[in-house]
């Protein structure tokens, strides 16, 4: 850049209105950035910060309603609880079960259903209108729904099964079919975020790059995977990181459709914290439980960043 | 290697007519423009040659194959976009290479075809990169490469300085130009700016509203516009138009003045009650010596140093003249401006064609 173009440049940044507000409160422009900034991050501190520590230290303590004692201090006793608590670990690893399935999958699906809604089509706008039902129906209510799909005696899943000739199943009596169930149901309702996101990114690329490779003569398939998928990668990390952090917080699902139940055998992470905070007012015991949700979801994204940052 | 033929050539889009018939032979090696104003149907018309767009009638061959059912990537052409189209997670290296791969090329022989090409384009230094880390100059050579290395039977070009600002544009029509030269492939190129036309065209195809207007080489169609449109569309600045009418052995133009029918030569005994005269800018001359005169007020005078534009007001229409460079007449002033009858154009009011 030659010498003149680069003055012309800062003057241009000076005769902002950023930079005209500075000088004439005559400040410079970290003080006036430092000001601006602050509203925010005061909001943060209240909403988030604050309470994360609360969390915290809560784990520490040992504060049960139901016993009547006051909160007292208890190291890491909440802790060596949890490690040795079975619901815990059953309920970790059916979150775990439940995020390394339905992310997956509702990307799978995701993806297709996308592909589909860029098709131009003359019917393509009630496509993308259906597209949207999944994603706004709330997750409690497709939660029931969904046990109502599943339910043996009426259910129009076994229904269909049987129509087809197929054994059917009693859905919600094992702890296998019953995560089957709530994984098909997580599926089928956050599909359809991932198609709208990933449809989102299908339309920025544009029309002459599948032009060209046409032309370069590369075919449909060579096309998806040399110009489509690349060029979604920021897209679908965007989709997986949102979608991962909410499959590590199932509740409503599980929830609405199973209670828990067989037993206590298709708990998640979240319904065991409810419980524990909810119904047993244990918030000390409920807090390190927390915790470790807290550590799961921060795991979690550390790695995505990093894939992306690696992808850049 | 290939020639290029439309025949009866036609693109409906809906009730919009794009391309009404077009008929068309482009010699192998040959270079043909087609130039015309924005929505003429020069893209659509690239466009199915490349085999992007369906055909509505007629047919386009390559060679001795008639393409009309081909898909784009049997038709063997390679094409430059507007926008470039380059792949913008492949390095160039990559964008270049993937036609190649795409076909089963062997590497060492992808490779050195494009150590030619990026030599012969000045981009070997560039070949990591991605196309995100290129000027606008830069990116427009890669898809001039990525063309290149394939070579392929003929080149599209879609508007492919449009991108560019006013000096890198020149410099690259002429490097297109000298590539034409070195590798003497077929180039069908469209463009609405007919400047880019005639100084790279071996043959200007002028389009107006999905119809062919003149085909010819650059001197044809500046020396003998078959229309109207023609001679506006054709030279900078464009031709000026005035309005003439018969009156016995003489024409009486607009603003005034008289010259004799007989001095347009063998021309003569086609004017009819109403012509058009068409002059251009540069042919005017100084009025002492001249058998024929146009006569308007001065309205503006915009030196360019070798040469000097003034704008005439003539009846309400403008008049430009291309006169020597220190000639300043005053605003205001009644300027008569001569010309040769011979030089000028004359087309029929009516039909819009040239009186030859
Ligand atoms: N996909 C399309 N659908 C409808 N009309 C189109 C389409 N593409 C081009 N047209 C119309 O066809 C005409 C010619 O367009 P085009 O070939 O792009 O013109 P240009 O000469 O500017 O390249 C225009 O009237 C344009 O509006
Ligand atoms: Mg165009």
């Amino acid at each position: 850049m030659s010498q003149a173009v680069a003055d012309r440049q800062e003057t241009e940044e000076r005769q902002t209105v950023g930079g005209r507000f500075a000088r004439l409160m005559d400040m410079g422009d970290g003080a006036l950035a430092f000001w601006l900034l602050l509203p925010t991050a005061v909001l943060l501190l209240a909403i988030i910060v604050y309470p994360v520590c609360r969390l915290i230290y809560t784990s520490f303590l040992s504060l049960s309603l139901t016993s009547g004692l006051p909160a007292s201090f208890a190291g890491l006793q909440n802790y060596r609880d949890m490690f040795a608590d079975p619901v815990f670990w059953s309920s970790f690893w059916n979150t775990v079960i439940i995020t390394v399935v339905t992310v997956p999958g509702a990307l799978v699906v995701g993806m297709a259903l996308a592909l589909i809604a860029n098709i131009p089509f003359r019917q393509r706008w009630a496509f993308r209108l259906a597209l949207l039902v999944p994603w706004a129906l709330p997750l409690a209510f497709c939660g029931l729904i969904f046990a109502w799909f599943f339910q043996s005696d009426y259910g129009i899943v076994n229904d269909v099964l049987r129509r087809l000739g197929l054994p059917t199943v009693i859905w919600f009596n094992s702890y296998a079919w019953a995560t089957v169930a709530i994984c098909l149901t997580t599926i089928w309702k956050t599909s359809s975020f991932m198609a709208l996101i990933i449809l989102a990114g299908l339309q920025t690329i544009p029309r002459s790059l599948y032009e060209a490779a046409e032309i370069d003569g590369a075919g449909r398939v060579r096309q998806f995977f040399e110009i489509t998928l690349p060029l979604l990668r920021p897209a679908i990390a965007v989709a997986l990181i949102f979608r991962t952090i909410t499959a590590l917080q199932t509740f409503d699902i599980p929830y609405t459709m199973t209670r828990g139940g067989p037993g206590t055998s298709t708990v998640t992470l979240a319904m065991y914290i409810r419980q524990n905070t909810v119904d047993f007012l244990d918030l000390g015991y409920g807090s390190a439980l927390a915790v470790a949700m807290f550590a799961l979801s921060m795991i979690v994204t550390v790695f995505y960043l990093r894939m992306i940052r690696r992808g850049a | 290697m290939a020639t290029v033929s439309f025949c009866d050539l036609r693109k409906s889009f809906g009730a919009i007519e794009a391309v009404k018939g077009l008929d068309l032979e482009v010699a192998d090696r040959e270079f043909v423009v087609l130039v015309g104003p924005s929505g003429c149907g020069k893209s659509t018309t690239l466009r199915m040659l490349a085999g992007l767009e369906g055909i509505s009638g007629g047919e386009i061959r390559i060679g001795d194959t008639v393409v009309n059912a081909l898909p784009p990537r049997a038709r063997d052409i390679a094409m430059v976009f507007q926008d470039y189209a380059l792949y913008p997670h492949k390095t160039v290296y990559d964008n270049m290479a993937f036609s190649l791969r795409v076909r089963g090329i062997a590497k060492p022989e992808i490779e050195s075809r494009i150590r030619e090409a990026a030599t012969m384009l000045d981009i070997d230094k560039l070949l990591e990169r991605k196309p995100a880390q290129l000027s606008g100059g830069q990116r427009q050579r890669v898809a001039m490469g990525r063309a290149i290395v394939r070579r392929p039977k003929v080149f599209l070009f879609d508007e492919p300085l449009s991108n560019l600002d006013a000096k890198l544009r020149g410099q690259v029509r002429a490097e297109i130009k000298k590539l034409h030269q070195m590798i003497g492939t077929t180039i069908i190129y469209v463009t609405h700016d007919q400047v880019e036309a005639m100084t790279l065209a071996d043959r200007i195809v002028i389009l107006r509203g999905g119809v062919i207007e003149q085909v010819g080489t650059p001197d044809e169609v500046y020396d003998t516009p078959a229309s109207l449109f023609v001679g506006g569309f054709v030279g900078s600045p464009a031709m000026n138009f005035v309005r003439a009418k018969r009156d016995g052995e003489e024409l009486v133009l607009d603003g005034g003045e008289r010259m004799a029918v007989c001095d347009l030569g063998p021309r003569a005994e086609r004017v009819g009650q109403e012509i058009v005269l068409g002059i251009r800018p540069e042919h005017f001359v100084s009025s002492g010596d001249a058998p024929a005169r146009l006569t308007g007020t001065v309205n503006l005078v915009e030196p360019l140093g070798a040469d000097t534009l003034v704008h005439l007001d003539v009846e309400g229409a403008t008049v430009t003249a291309r006169v020597t460079p220190h000639f300043r007449p005053a605003v205001g002033e009644r300027l008569p401006l001569g010309f040769d009858p011979a030089r000028i154009h004359l087309f029929d009011p009516d039909s819009e064609k040239a009186v030859a």
